[in-house]
C-alpha cells in the first residue's frame, strides 16, 4: 500500500493557496484517528499537470473566480475518470460569490453538474458518524459570507461513488490553523476530514 | 461560226453537261448521307429505348439495387451508340461518289453506266455520256430509299416510347431517375417481407441547415442528435412492433406502406422492428452538436497592471462552431478585497448577435478608466459564444485572462526593471568562444606538427584557466563578498584548489552566511550548493578541460568544455525563475500524534476479512441453470457458446466459477465426457459466501 499524500490543487486562476495551514492540519487529523500511512507534509500539484494522477485525493479552494484552462479541464476530467476524488471548498462561503459561481460552472464543464448530496450518504458514516450531514462551521454560524447554514454538500456521483465533493461551508477557514492548536478545542472540528479522506481511499 | 468554234462550243456545252451530271451525283450523295445518318441515330434511339425497357422489366421482376439502376441509362446510351456506329459503318458507301453512281445506275437502269463512267475522275470529257445521263431522273428511287431507311427505326422508337409510357411511371422513374428511397417502389415479389427493404429519412434540426438524407436498408442511422427520423417499409402496419430501448414507437399506415417516426436520441441506441418471429435491428448513431470553440487572442497572457490603470484593454477572440454561431460577448469580472472579504462586479462588453457564421473573429475595447480599478483588484476576462442548438444553445468559453492591479507595497519587493545579464552570462560567451577555437584546432590538427598543436592547445588552456577563475570568483563573491584566492598569485603560483576543496569551501561559506542553520531548502543540500551547483559543475568541467588542453589533446577536452557550457546555461536559467505563491511547508510529527485522537463516535468496523469468495450472484446462477437445460436438451454447441458468455461475466468476482466454466466449455467443444467438469462447475456455483452488503470496501489502513 502506498503512502497517502495530501495534495492541494494549484490552478492558474484565483488564489489556490488561500488555506496554507489546512493540509498539515488534516494530515495531523488523519494520523490522530487512523493508521493510514500518510506523508508528514502535503504537496502542491498543478491542476493541469499529469502529476495530478499520482494522487487519489486532491483539495481545491480559493476566493477568486475559478477559470480552468483547457489543460486543467482535461486533466480534471481524466483525474475523475481514473478514480480520483476532487474536494472543492468555497473559501468565500458565499453562494453569490464568484468562486461558487465559477467553480460550479467549471466542474459542470469538466466533469458533470453538481447535485445535492443526501445527508444519508455513506460519506457521513465512512469513519465518524455525522447523522445530520456535514458539520457546521463557525463561519456559517457567525453569519459570514452568504449568512446561510448550508445543510447539504454538493457532489458529482458516478457509479455510486463521489468523484467531486463540493462544499459551501468554508471548511478552508474552519480547518486552516496550526495542528498544535487542536488541543484548544473540546471537540476536534476536523473530524469530518477523516470521513472525506477515508471515503476517497476506500470507495 | 467556224468549225473550230462549233467544236469548241460543242466541247464547252459537253463539259457543262458533264459538270451538271457530277453535281447532281454529288447532291444525291449528300441526300443519301443525311438519310443514312438520321437512320443511324434513330436506330441508336430505338436500341437505347429497348435496353431501358428490358431493364425496367428485369427491375420489376428482380428489383435492381440503386447503383445498378443508376447505371441503367448510361448503359442504354452505350448500347445505342454502338448500334449507331454499326449502322453508319454498314452505310459507309454513301461517302464514295462511285458507289453512289452505281447505286443510282442500279435503280435508274437507262444510263448504261454513263453516270458511273462520268463519276470516274479519269474518264475524260465524254459529251455523249452527259447526254445519256441528262435524260435520266433518280429522284424517286432516292426518296423511296431514304424513307425506307428512316421509317423502320423511327417506327421502332415510337413503339418503344409508347410501351414505356404504358408502364407505371414510378416503375420507369425508378430506373430513369434513381433516388435513395425508391427501393420501396420495387418489385412486388418480395412484398410479403415487411422488414425488407426499409427506407430511413433523416432530417437534421433546421438550425443545422443540413439537408435531409435518405438511406436504403440501413444497418446504422447516423445523424445529429435530435434529427427527425422516419423509417418506412412496405405492407400493412398491423402486427408490426417498433422499439428504441424500452420505449415503444408508433407505426402508422401511409398508402401501401407503413412508417414509424422518432427523434435521434442523445446516446447510441438500438431500433428494433419485430414482425411476428422476425426482427430487424438498426443502430441509431447520433453525434452531438459541438460546443463552440472560443480562443481568446488578446490579451494574450495574464499580467500585472500598475496602479491606477489607464487606457483601454483590447479584447479579441476567435470563434468556431460546427453548425453556426448565434451570439458572442466578452465577460468581465472585477474582484476586490483581501483575506476573508471579497466583493465582485461583473460586466459584459462586445455583445453581438451572429447570423449563423461558423468561423469569425470578434473584438471589443475595455476602457480601464471606467472600471474604477483599485490596487489589489483582479480583472478576469473571457470570451463566450453560443450556437443555435435547440432547445438549449451550447455555450463555449475561452480561457480566462487575469490582470491584477499591483498594490503599492509590491513595488518594494518585485523588481521589474530591466537588469544587466548576470555574471555567468559573460562566462557563457567566453566558454562558447573557447569551444569554437578548440574545434578549429581539432580540425586543423592533421595538418599541423605535434609541437604546434601542443602550443596552441596550451594557449587555449590558459584562457580556459582564466575563465575558470572568473567562475570561481562569481561563486565566492556570492558567499563572502570576496573573490576566491584560487590561483590569485598567477598561473605559476600556489597549487590550485581542487573542485572538492572549492565545494567544501562553498558549504562552509553557506554555514557562515546563514548563521550555521540552513533550513530553507528541503533536500539534503545547503542553499549555497543548490544555488551554485551548476556553476560548480562548470568549474569542475573546466578543470578537466584545462588538463586535457595542457597535454595537447583538444579533442578530448571538448566534451568537458561543452559540459561546462551546458552547466553555465543551467545556471542562467535557474537564476531567472520567479517562485510564486509558495505556501509554507509544515511537517507534521506523525509518530507523536499517531492514534492520539479520541475516536468516540467513530463508526464500528463490523468488517471481517473475507475467507471465501462471494456467492454467485443470482443473475449468473439463473443463466447457468438455463445453459444446463440447453445442454440437457442436446445442444452442446449452443450451450458451450452460452457458457462462454457466462464465463465473461463470471470473471468479474467469481474467478473459481469462471475457471470451472472454462474447463467445462473445453470439454464440451472437444466432444468428450464432460460429467466431471460439469460437477465441478456446479460445485463452484454453489460454493462461496454471501456477498458483502454495500458499504466500505476492505481497507487495511483504517483501524477505527
Amino acid at each position: 500500500m502506498s503512502t497517502f499524500v495530501f495534495a492541494t490543487a494549484q490552478y492558474e486562476s484565483g488564489d489556490w493557496d488561500s488555506a496554507p495551514l489546512l493540509p498539515a492540519n488534516i494530515i495531523d487529523t488523519i494520523a490522530r484517528y487512523t493508521t493510514i500511512d500518510v506523508a508528514p507534509a502535503g504537496v502542491v500539484v498543478p491542476l493541469g499537470s499529469a502529476d495530478l494522477l499520482r494522487y487519489p485525493f486532491v483539495y481545491l479552494t480559493g476566493h477568486l473566480p475559478v477559470r480552468f484552462t483547457d489543460q486543467e479541464r482535461a486533466m480534471v476530467r481524466r483525474f475523475n475518470d481514473r478514480g480520483g476524488m476532487l474536494f472543492v471548498d468555497d473559501h468565500n462561503h458565499d453562494v453569490d460569490g464568484q468562486f461558487h459561481k465559477t467553480a460550479t460552472e467549471e466542474i459542470a464543464r469538466a466533469v458533470a453538474p453538481l447535485a445535492p448530496l443526501p445527508n444519508t450518504d455513506p460519506l457521513y458514516s465512512a469513519f465518524f458518524h455525522f447523522d445530520d450531514g456535514p458539520p457546521d462551521t463557525s463561519q456559517e454560524l457567525n453569519g459570514w459570507g452568504d449568512n446561510l447554514v448550508h445543510r447539504q454538500l454538493l457532489a458529482v456521483v458516478r457509479d455510486g461513488r463521489i468523484v467531486v465533493l463540493y462544499s459551501n461551508k468554508d471548511y478552508s477557514s474552519e480547518w486552516n490553523y496550526s495542528p498544535r492548536n487542536k488541543r484548544l478545542f473540546a471537540v476536534d472540528n476536523t473530524r469530518f476530514a477523516v470521513n472525506i479522506i477515508v471515503y476517497a481511499l476506500t470507495r | 461560226m467556224s468549225g473550230a468554234d462549233a467544236r469548241g462550243s460543242g466541247d464547252g456545252g459537253a463539259v457543262a453537261s458533264r459538270r451538271s451530271a457530277v453535281a447532281r451525283l454529288r447532291l444525291t450523295r449528300v441526300a443519301l448521307a443525311v438519310a443514312a445518318t438520321v437512320a443511324a441515330l434513330l436506330w441508336a434511339l430505338a436500341a437505347a429505348l429497348a435496353t431501358v425497357l428490358v431493364l425496367v422489366v428485369i427491375d420489376r421482376a428482380l428489383g435492381l439495387s440503386q447503383p445498378l439502376r443508376g447505371a441503367a441509362i448510361p448503359f442504354a446510351a452505350v448500347v445505342g451508340a454502338a448500334l449507331c456506329l454499326l449502322v453508319a459503318w454498314r452505310n459507309r458507301g454513301v461517302m464514295r461518289l462511285l458507289d453512289v453512281a452505281l447505286w443510282i445506275e442500279h435503280r435508274a437502269g437507262s444510263m448504261s453506266y454513263a453516270l458511273v463512267t462520268l463519276a470516274d475522275p479519269g474518264a475524260g470529257e465524254r459529251a455523249e455520256l452527259e447526254v445519256a445521263v441528262a435524260g435520266s431522273r433518280w429522284t424517286r428511287p432516292l426518296a423511296i430509299a431514304s424513307a425506307r431507311a428512316v421509317a423502320v427505326p423511327l417506327a421502332a422508337s415510337l413503339a418503344l416510347v409508347m410501351l414505356l409510357r404504358a408502364l407505371p411511371a414510378p416503375t420507369v422513374l425508378r430506373l430513369a431517375v434513381p433516388r435513395p428511397g425508391d427501393v420501396l417502389a420495387g418489385p412486388a415479389a418480395g412484398r410479403r417481407d415487411r422488414l425488407a427493404p426499409l427506407v430511413a429519412t433523416v432530417s437534421p434540426p433546421p438550425y443545422t441547415r443540413l439537408p435531409s438524407v435518405t438511406l436504403e436498408d440501413p444497418a446504422t442511422i447516423p445523424g445529429v442528435e435530435g434529427s427527425a427520423v422516419v423509417v418506412e417499409g412496405r405492407g400493412d402496419p398491423a402486427g408490426l412492433r417498433a422499439r428504441v430501448g424500452d420505449s415503444a414507437l408508433a407505426i402508422t399506415r401511409d398508402g401501401d406502406r407503413w412508417r414509424s417516426a422518432l427523434l435521434l436520441p442523445p446516446q447510441a441506441a438500438a431500433l428494433r422492428f419485430t414482425d411476428g418471429g422476425e426482427s430487424r435491428v438498426i443502430v441509431l448513431a447520433p453525434f452531438a452538436d459541438s460546443v463552440p470553440v472560443v480562443t481568446i487572442t488578446s490579451p494574450a497572457r495574464d499580467s500585472v497592471l500598475r496602479s491606477p490603470p489607464r487606457g483601454a484593454l483590447r479584447l479579441e477572440a476567435n470563434l468556431h462552431d460546427d453548425f453556426g454561431l448565434t451570439s458572442s460577448r466578452f465577460e468581465v469580472i472585477v474582484t476586490s478585497g483581501e483575506l476573508e472579504t471579497f466583493t465582485s462586479r461583473t460586466a459584459v462588453v462586445g455583445a453581438a448577435a451572429l447570423s449563423g457564421v461558423r468561423d469569425t473573429t470578434r473584438d471589443a475595447v475595455l476602457p480601464l478608466d471606467s472600471l474604477g480599478l483599485q490596487p489589489g483588484d483582479v480583472l478576469s476576462v473571457r470570451a463566450v459564444a453560443a450556437d443555435g442548438r435547440v432547445p438549449v444553445p451550447d455555450r463555449g468559453a475561452s480561457e480566462t485572462r487575469t490582470w491584477r492591479i499591483a498594490r503599492v507595497g509590491e513595488y518594494d519587493s518585485l523588481a521589474i526593471e530591466g537588469a544587466p545579464p548576470p555574471g555567468g552570462d559573460s562566462s557563457l560567451v567566453s566558454e562558447r568562444m573557447l569551444i569554437m577555437t578548440t574545434e578549429a584546432l581539432q580540425r586543423r590538427r592533421p595538418h599541423l606538427a605535434r609541437a604546434q598543436v601542443v602550443g596552441e592547445s596550451r594557449d587555449i588552456s590558459r584562457d580556459q584557466a582564466r575563465l575558470r577563475r572568473r567562475v570561481a570568483d562569481i561563486v565566492f563573491m556570492r558567499l563572502s563578498a570576496q573573490p576566491t584566492g584560487e590561483e590569485s598569485e598567477g598561473e605559476q603560483g600556489a597549487a590550485p584548489q581542487t573542485p572538492a576543496q572549492v565545494l567544501a569551501a562553498a558549504e562552509a561559506a553557506t554555514a557562515r552566511a546563514t548563521g550555521g542553520v540552513a533550513t530553507d531548502f528541503s533536500e539534503d543540500e545547503s542553499p549555497v550548493v543548490a544555488v551554485n551547483r551548476p556553476l560548480l559543475e562548470a568549474y569542475d568541467a573546466m578543470w578537466d578541460a584545462t588538463r586535457e588542453l595542457d597535454i595537447g589533446e583538444p579533442g578530448t577536452a571538448l566534451p568537458f568544455m561543452r559540459a561546462a557550457l551546458a552547466a553555465i546555461q543551467r545556471a542562467r536559467e535557474a537564476e531567472r525563475v520567479y517562485l510564486r505563491g509558495a505556501p509554507p511547508r509544515v511537517v507534521v510529527d506523525l509518530p507523536r500524534v499517531r492514534l492520539a485522537g479520541d475516536r468516540a463516535g467513530a463508526a464500528p468496523s463490523g468488517r471481517v476479512p473475507r475467507t471465501a469468495e462471494p456467492r454467485l450472484p443470482p443473475m449468473l446462477a439463473g443463466r447457468f441453470a438455463r445453459d444446463l437445460a440447453m445442454l440437457l436438451a442436446g445442444a452442446p454447441g449452443a450451450a458451450a457458446d452460452s457458457l462462454q458468455l457466462l464465463r465473461v461475466d463470471a470473471l468479474d468476482g467469481s474467478s473459481e466459477f469462471a475457471a470451472a466454466l472454462d474447463t467445462l466449455v473445453r470439454r464440451l467443444r472437444a466432444g468428450g465426457d464432460a460429467t466431471a467438469a460439469l460437477i465441478a462447475a456446479r460445485r463452484a456455483a454453489d460454493a462461496g459466501t454471501d456477498r458483502a452488503a454495500p458499504g466500505l470496501a476492505r481497507w487495511a489502513g483504517v483501524a477505527p
